[in-house]
């Protein structure tokens, strides 16, 4: 994971497998930085190869916690085949989807 | 003829991913199998795996669990086979899709399963000995049509 901020925006680049222990490690990155005030996230996955429903149900709990803040949070670079399981389990529609950071960082 | 066949086990006690993903990509890249649909079989492993794990066993034993998969022409099965309590993927309820996230009473409850019964195009499930006994099938032909 690779971490940085730009404008505001935390900007969080997840590589590898979001696997139980990738997951794990992501969700404990995500409290700590909810916790610390942080509110808009962006989840960089232009170099992320797997995810599964716990890798999403992560990423709900910070969109959860941060509806009720006015906060955002996005996610950039996916690949088709991960963009799939978004559609699957409709969060597509919850999360805004963008192709790169450039664009998220702009349109966020 | 050649007889495209896989088994391992694992257990309840093993990080069962690293134990099956590998399976799973060298399988796919012996026979072929265009990524994305690897990415789809280890996808529905994981999460039927997980599912067994976190919700099956009363104990704290170790239990096995065991995994077959075939390839049968265009189509791969997989066998899952358990002696966890009995669960039936089939009857598990469907996530609250069309109920706003905020609003949604379990709102990531069953998505691993919904996961699996959009990506898999054949689900059968028997107990039989104190087993769950799960065979999924995936056409890989679907793969290639766009509206697969």
């Amino acid at each position: 994971m690779i971490e940085s901020k730009e404008n505001g925006i935390f900007i969080l680049a997840v590589d590898g497998n979001l696997d139980a222990e990738g997951t794990q490690a992501m969700e404990e990155k995500v409290l700590a930085l909810l916790e610390a005030g942080e509110t808009s996230l962006l989840f960089d996955f232009s170099q992320l190869d797997y995810i599964n429903s716990s890798g999403l149900r992560v990423l709900v709990l910070a969109y959860q916690r941060l509806k009720k803040a006015s906060g955002r949070v996005a996610i950039c670079g996916i690949k088709d085949y991960i963009q799939e399981v978004f559609e699957v389990s409709g969060y597509d529609k919850i999360f805004p989807l963008f192709p790169d950071r450039n664009g998220a960082m702009t349109g966020m | 003829m050649t007889k495209h066949v896989t088994s391992f086990q694992m257990t309840n006690k093993m990080n069962c991913f690293k134990r099956f993903q590998p399976e799973v990509e060298s399988f796919g890249l012996a026979h072929g199998l265009p990524p994305k649909s690897v990415f789809h079989l280890t996808l529905c492993l994981d999460e039927l795996v997980t599912n067994i794990i976190d919700y099956g066993y009363a104990d704290f034993d170790e239990h096995p669990i065991d995994v077959t998969i075939t390839l049968d022409g265009s189509r791969v099965n997989i066998r899952i086979e358990d002696d966890a309590q009995p669960f039936n993927v089939l009857e598990a309820p469907d996530p609250e899709l069309d109920v706003p996230l905020e609003d949604r009473l379990r709102p990531i409850g069953g998505m691993g399963i919904h996961l699996v019964k959009n990506m898999m195009d054949r689900i059968e499930y028997t107990r039989a000995d104190g087993k769950n006994i799960l065979m999924l099938q995936k056409n890989i032909c679907n793969e290639c049509c766009p509206q697969g």
